[in-house]
């Protein structure tokens, strides 16, 4: 159990994942493939965006950055992106392909269709049965998995550089050619349907969460649960996911990201060679997910098996994609670093030690969505101290109106800063995060170069910009509020 | 990331195993082990054999970047290892002392609640002001502590004016913790609060019934984070002395990565390790006893059941390792593929994760399978689990999945020491378990070595199916007969449309 420096009693594992400055923590349940995942993957972009603004003060590279990368650009005549980024470290590398197509583009009744199709691909091609390209890839030594969120669906292999075709070839072959064959879909809806007891059903942390979003978002696709709802899930067919599959998994639609010990050229001849074949074909419109801008407060009591009561915010605001003043969004992400950019930061400093008001709590901001996000608090008051929901409410309430009314100090600043400018070096240990991040802002409609740009954006924000944030958006019009309680007080 | 390279988690599975042992995870931390096809029926054609690209592999072994292992012991007799890596301008520093749980004696949690004040205070600074020394250098301070080991580890920029501050800091934390008596409180109630999420948790739940029977009274028994009643009587005085003693220098193992010349490495090593207590390392612990076999059941108000069965397993020297590893993969190591994966949940849909693994530990570590399924379904499903052991360990595996679980190996090799946190981790387990700086290639050559029949006997020698301790955690329901397993080839026949 990590206590003391790491957060080890947020029930909300799923929201503290995209926190700004939390780094991930590896999912606990590790035994199978998890196809199913949260946003854990902007915490590095998150931190370089959120600290290039502190300061007026830019440290030239060469101080803290190894040489940059070189990364290419590519876009097939099927309009299949490629971006290549050099790494020669170690002789690996890592392919991942990302799909514009997630749970916010599904509609009421067929919940759960990016994720269940996520399953199914691995069900058989036209080059490998069900299953079998994983064991051909288990053979080699890879790594792979997949992913779903509300913004895309991703798979990935990690392997031996000079592997690499095999996995183009496979990742191909189902992009063009999948199978869905009904009775191997018949036995993974099941499998399915374990997964959602397991991660939601069976966690009261996470089933508040579930409640507390289709509430928090009541105009956009962003309420839909990414596993989907269980009626969804029980009359789910098939033949729905093959219309699925046809709608979006096309070349023009899709992202591919290799990270690694490679040659550009020879990673754009590799691809064209194996996807340059596959037709392009129009997708259908994919329409932004835009929120009401101040839908009125909300509030929801989820009563679960719980021990202990806990409290989820959210404020209705842009995102980097939806927002018309990239500054407020700019400043919605270091605010959400002042307050929970580490042990020092003012979540931990005054809630849970100053005032001792929370077990627990944490701040998180995605602002790399495609349609508009959510900024997050989550807490669990310190009932060994007697505190209650009232008592977390007006501890949270102290911190928003304060940001309001002063601006942060600047050793605040500072450490931000720090971290941010170390952040950008410790990502770059790991060829799946670079990946990922890539991946990741190509999908949501932003480029990777974004991560250049950002630096002069940010650095334009000004104290006086925070608080213009914190004073626009902490409103009660655009607060959702859920009290997450034990079951018992139900039938009080 | 969920899946780690076979080889991988031979050599760190305990650091990765043990974290989530000691917390809250269900299952086995997945050795990831993964292999072949098992005794699929009416596999047509080789595997792959519609892939132009395999037929295009050569047959050699991929390279792995070479690492050059540099160790040595500081005056005060820690042990250090060290890998230069200069390509990023970062270092990542790991302190492994052998303080974990089982020393706990007679005052469960004590070793986590030591582990989690280090950095509570020190000498002029509190616990914010430590937060903000680290985090205004950008370097990250990580401290765990679980069965065998507690951890303190430092990631941090190697220029000298970002380095040399965060490791004073380090330094203090790990070396001259003041232990100040509010932290303390507060610690214990985030504990007792913790106590109480577990208890709306079933995989912890199991977890913690599963040790207490397989363990018993050893120091393994009992959970890392002790318990309601053995946390509130713990004093200062108590944590004074355990870290006097269990953090002492000669109890370490310090493992450096980075962008750090060998005598750069050198003076860190020396300057951390000076500043620790003096002290010999703590005393090898006693072996367990045999856990008394059978079944025992939790009632909770979940969907699913949770199901483990377990064994007691091996420790980290065991000779058998190797054939036993490859026996797990085959049985269940966590991939696609594996025959309780293959049974369980692609020709049943029983389940979204099942897994088996040994977690090797200084004296024997547990062997676990665990998984979930739907309660109706929770006694079948564990009566088909037993049986594909008993399957196993009667028959062993068959050539091929041994075979394909040394082409496997090899492959993933280059994968081990593909970033410095791997590389970070393979020292630490290396040197607290004292394994030979050439392990991972030892232990890929003893593994082409390994025959059918070995894996079959180290299985069988270790493992009895009638002999597991048994945990399951949900509720009490009518039951239902499984679905019958699909009996469809791996592979389709190619070229067939389907629509």
């Amino acid at each position: 159990m990590f206590i003391g420096h790491h957060k080890a009693f947020q029930p909300w594992s799923r929201i503290e994942r995209t926190s700004i400055l939390t780094p991930p923590r590896p999912p606990t349940l590790s035994s199978s493939r998890p196809p199913y995942r949260f946003k854990i993957r902007m915490n590095a972009l998150a931190r370089r965006a959120a600290g290039l603004l502190l300061g007026t003060l830019c440290l030239p590279m060469t101080v803290w950055a190894a040489d940059p990368q070189p990364t290419h650009e590519y876009t097939l005549d099927n309009g299949l992106k490629l971006v290549v980024r050099e790494d020669h470290r170690a002789p690996v590398v890592v392919s991942q392909i990302w799909y514009k197509v997630g749970s916010s583009y599904e509609t009421p009744g067929q919940t759960g269709l990016s994720h269940a199709l996520e399953h199914m691909m691995f069900k058989g091609s036209e080059k490998a049965g069900p299953g079998e390209a994983s064991l051909i890839l288990r053979d080699l030594g890879a790594e792979e998995n997949a992913f779903t969120s509300d913004d895309y669906t991703a798979y990935y292999q990690v392997l031996a550089r000079d592997r690499l075709s095999v996995a183009f070839e496979l990742e191909a072959d189902r992009m063009a050619h999948l199978k869905l064959p009904a009775d191997e879909f018949s036995r993974e809806i099941e499998v399915i349907k374990e997964e959602r007891r397991l991660r939601t059903d069976d966690k009261p942390g996470a089933k508040a969460y579930e409640r507390f979003k289709a509430m928090a978002y009541p105009a956009s696709g962003y309420h839909t649960p990414t596993i989907g709802w269980m009626a969804d899930l029980d009359r789910m067919k098939v033949e729905e996911l093959r219309h699925w599959y046809e709608s979006w998994y096309v070349p023009n639609n899709a992202t591919l990201v290799v990270v690694g010990d490679v040659q550009p050229d020879e990673v754009k001849a590799l691809a064209e060679r194996f996807f340059g074949a596959i037709p392009r074909r129009a997708v259908p419109p994919a329409k932004q997910p835009l929120e009401l801008p101040e839908p009125g407060e909300r509030r929801i009591t989820v009563h679960v098996k719980t021990q202990l009561p806990s409290l989820l915010y959210g404020f209705n605001v842009p995102s980097l994609t939806t927002a018309t003043d990239p500054r407020s969004v700019n400043a919605l992400r270091l605010i959400s670093a002042i307050l929970d950019g580490g042990y020092s930061a003012r979540i931990s400093s005054r809630l849970e030690r100053g005032s001792e008001v929370v077990s627990g709590a944490s701040s998180s901001y995605d602002a790399f969505t495609r349609g508009d996000s959510l900024f997050m608090i989550s807490a669990s008051p310190n009932t060994q101290k007697k505190k209650t929901l009232a008592d977390v409410e007006a501890g949270i309430w102290g911190l928003l109106n304060e940001l309001k009314t002063k601006p942060p100090t600047s050793e605040e600043l500072e450490r931000v800063r720090a971290q941010v400018i170390s952040g950008l070096v410790y990502e770059r240990d790991s060829i799946t995060s670079q990946a990922s991040t890539i991946g990741e802002l190509e999908t949501i409609g932003l480029s990777w170069k974004q991560i250049d740009n950002e630096l002069s954006d940010l650095q334009s924000v000004t104290p006086t910009d925070i608080q213009l944030a914190a004073r626009t958006y902490f409103t009660r019009e655009r607060l959702s509020v859920a009290h997450v309680l034990p079951e018992e007080k139900a039938h009080e | 990331m969920s899946k780690r390279t076979l080889l991988g988690l031979l050599i760190t599975g305990a650091l990765i195993a043990q974290p989530l042992l000691a917390d809250e995870a269900p299952a086995p931390a997945a050795p990831e082990a993964t292999t072949a096809a098992p005794a699929a029926p009416a596999v047509k054609a080789e595997r792959g054999s519609n892939l132009v690209s395999l037929k295009e592999l050569d047959s050699k072994a991929p390279a792995r970047r070479s690492l050059n292992i540099q160790t040595w012991n500081t005056a005060e007799g820690a042990k250090v290892l060290f890998v230069e890596a200069h390509e990023l301008p970062m270092f990542d520093l790991r302190l492994t002392f052998a303080a974990g749980s089982s020393q706990d004696q007679n005052a469960p949690g004590i070793a986590v609640l030591t582990n989690a004040m280090l950095n509570e205070g020190v000498k002029g600074k509190d616990v914010g002001a430590i937060a903000a020394g680290f985090e205004g250098l950008g370097a990250e301070f990580g401290n765990g502590a679980y069965r065998d080991m507690a951890v303190a580890s430092l990631r941090s920029l190697s220029a000298v004016d970002k380095r040399e501050p965060a490791l004073k800091l380090f330094e203090e934390v790990t070396g001259k913790p003041t232990f100040p008596a509010d932290s303390l409180a507060r610690i214990k109630n985030q504990l007792l609060t913790g106590f109480e999420y577990q208890k709306q948790n079933p995989g912890s739940l199991a977890g913690k019934e599963l040790f207490s029977k397989l363990y018993g009274n050893h120091p393994y028994g009992h959970p890392s984070e002790g318990t309601e009643k053995s946390i509130p009587p713990i004093t200062l005085a108590q944590l004074k002395a355990f870290h006097a003693k269990a953090y002492a220098a000669g109890n370490v193992v310090i493992a450096l990565v980075g962008d750090l010349s060998r005598d750069e490495a050198q003076a860190i090593a020396a300057q951390v390790s000076g500043a620790l207590p003096k002290g010999p390392a703590m005393a090898k612990l006693a072996e367990p006893g045999t856990p008394a076999f059978g079944e025992s059941h939790i009632e909770f108000p979940s969907k699913q059941t949770h199901l483990m069965l377990a064994q007691l397993g091996i420790e980290r020297n065991d000779p058998d390792y190797p054939a036993l590893n490859m026996g797990n993969s085959i049985l269940g190591g966590g991939g696609f593929g594996s025959r309780l994966m293959t049974e369980v949940r692609e020709k049943r849909g029983l389940t979204y994760g099942v897994s088996s693994g040994f977690t090797a530990m200084q004296v024997a570590g547990p062997f676990m399978i665990g998984l979930q399924t739907r309660a109706e379904m929770s006694e079948n499903t564990l009566k088909l689990v037993q049986d594909i052991i008993r399957d196993f360990l009667a028959n062993g595996p068959t050539q091929k999945e041994v075979d394909d679980v040394k082409r496997e190996l090899t492959g993933s090799f280059p994968l081990t020491a593909a970033s410095n946190s791997a590389i970070v981790g393979q020292l630490g387990a290396i040197g607290f378990y004292n394994l030979p700086l050439t392990y991972l290639e030892d232990y890929m050559a003893a593994a082409q070595n390994v025959t059918v029949e070995q894996v079959k006997a180290a299985m069988s020698k270790h493992l009895s199916a009638d002999k597991m301790v048994i945990v399951t955690v949900g509720p009490t329901v009518e039951q239902k007969p499984l679905p019958a397993p699909t009996d469809k080839p791996v592979r389709q026949p190619a070229g067939v449309p389907e629509h």
